[in-house]
C-alpha cells in the first residue's frame, strides 16, 4: 500500500457576516414592541373611559388629584437617568473600557424615580385613592403600576450589568440590550404622565 | 320583521336562516366539523353586520368626546404596530447599508 499525498489547496476560511443585530437585541426589542402594545391598550382604554365619564367630569369628583408638579421631580429623575445611561451607552460601545460610574448613576437616578413614585403612592392610598376606590383609581394603579413594575425590573437589570461592567465581563451587546429595556422604560413615561396626570 | 319603533327585529330576521340551515342539517345535534364550519360561516357573516349586534361603539355613540376617543385609538392602536414594524425594517435597512459600507447611492 502507497501513500499518497495529497495537496490540499490553501482555502481561506470565509468570513462570517457581521451580525446586523445581536440576539440579545433583538428579543428586546420585540419584548419592547409587546410592551408598547400594552401600554397603547391602557392609554386607549384609559382615554375611552375619560371621554364617557358620567357629566364629562375628569378626575371623578370626590376622588384625590394627582400631584402633577410633584411628580413633575420624578420625571426629571427619569429622564435625566436615560439620558446618563445614553451617553454611557454610547461611549461603551465605542470602545471605552468601563463605564461603570455613569451606569451607577443613571440606575441610582431610576431608583430615585421608583422611590418617589412609592412615596406619591402612599400619600394617595391615604388619601383615599385606592384600587378599589373608583375606575379613576383602578386605571392609575393599573396603568401607573404596571409602568412602576417595568422599572423595578429594569433596575435589577442595570443593577446585574453594573456588576458584570466592574468585573469587566460586560459585552457591547448585553450593554445594548439592558439599554434598550431602560430606554423603553424611560420614553413611556411621558406618555403615561400627561394623558393620567394631567 | 320591523319593531313598532320602526327598528328591524334582528332575532327574528336570522330565525329564517337558522331554521334552513337545521333543516338542511348543517346545523344542530352530531353534525360536527359540519356544524361547526356552519356556525363559523354564520358569525363570519354576522361580523359584517355589527350594527345588528351593536357591536360598533362608534356607529352609536352621540357623544362626540366618547366617539372621537374611539377613533383616536382605533387609529393609534391599527398603526402603531405597522409604525414598530416598518420602524424597525427601516434601521436594519439603514444598519445593512452601514456595513456594506454602501452610502446607499447606487447599485451593487
Amino acid at each position: 500500500m502507497t501513500a499518497r499525498a495529497s495537496i490540499i489547496p490553501f482555502r481561506p476560511r470565509p468570513q462570517r457576516a457581521e451580525k446586523l443585530i445581536s440576539n440579545g437585541v433583538l428579543g428586546m426589542l420585540l419584548f419592547v414592541f409587546v410592551e408598547v402594545m400594552l401600554f397603547a391598550g391602557f392609554i386607549s382604554a384609559f382615554l375611552i373611559i375619560k371621554s364617557r365619564a358620567v357629566g364629562s367630569v375628569w378626575p371623578p369628583p370626590n376622588q384625590p388629584r394627582l400631584p402633577f408638579e410633584e411628580t413633575a421631580v420624578n420625571t426629571s429623575a427619569l429622564i435625566a437617568s436615560g439620558i446618563v445611561l445614553l451617553i454611557a451607552h454610547r461611549l461603551y460601545v465605542r470602545g471605552k473600557e468601563s463605564v461603570a460610574v455613569l451606569l451607577a448613576v443613571a440606575t441610582v437616578l431610576g431608583g430615585a424615580f421608583v422611590g418617589l413614585q412609592g412615596v406619591e403612592w402612599l400619600a394617595l392610598i391615604r388619601e383615599g385613592l385606592t384600587l378599589t376606590s373608583s375606575t379613576y383609581g383602578a386605571l392609575f394603579y393599573t396603568i401607573i403600576g404596571a409602568h412602576a413594575a417595568h422599572a423595578v425590573a429594569a433596575i435589577f437589570v442595570l443593577a446585574w450589568a453594573w456588576v458584570r461592567m466592574t468585573r469587566g465581563r460586560l459585552s457591547r451587546e448585553a450593554m445594548s440590550t439592558v439599554a434598550l429595556f431602560w430606554y423603553f422604560v424611560v420614553l413611556v413615561w411621558p406618555f403615561l404622565y400627561f394623558q393620567v396626570y394631567l | 320583521m320591523v319593531k313598532r319603533d320602526g327598528t328591524r327585529n334582528w332575532r327574528r330576521l336570522a330565525a329564517g336562516p337558522r331554521r334552513c340551515a337545521r333543516r338542511a342539517g348543517w346545523i344542530g345535534a352530531g353534525r360536527g366539523m359540519a356544524g361547526g364550519v356552519a356556525v363559523l360561516v354564520v358569525l363570519v357573516v354576522t361580523a359584517a353586520f355589527p350594527e345588528a349586534a351593536h357591536a360598533c361603539p362608534v356607529c352609536f355613540d352621540r357623544d362626540d368626546e366618547a366617539r372621537i376617543a374611539f377613533l383616536a385609538t382605533t387609529g393609534l392602536l391599527t398603526l402603531l404596530p405597522l409604525g414598530l414594524v416598518v420602524g424597525t425594517g427601516a434601521w436594519l435597512r439603514r444598519r445593512a447599508r452601514e456595513l456594506r459600507g454602501d452610502d446607499g447611492g447606487g447599485g451593487d
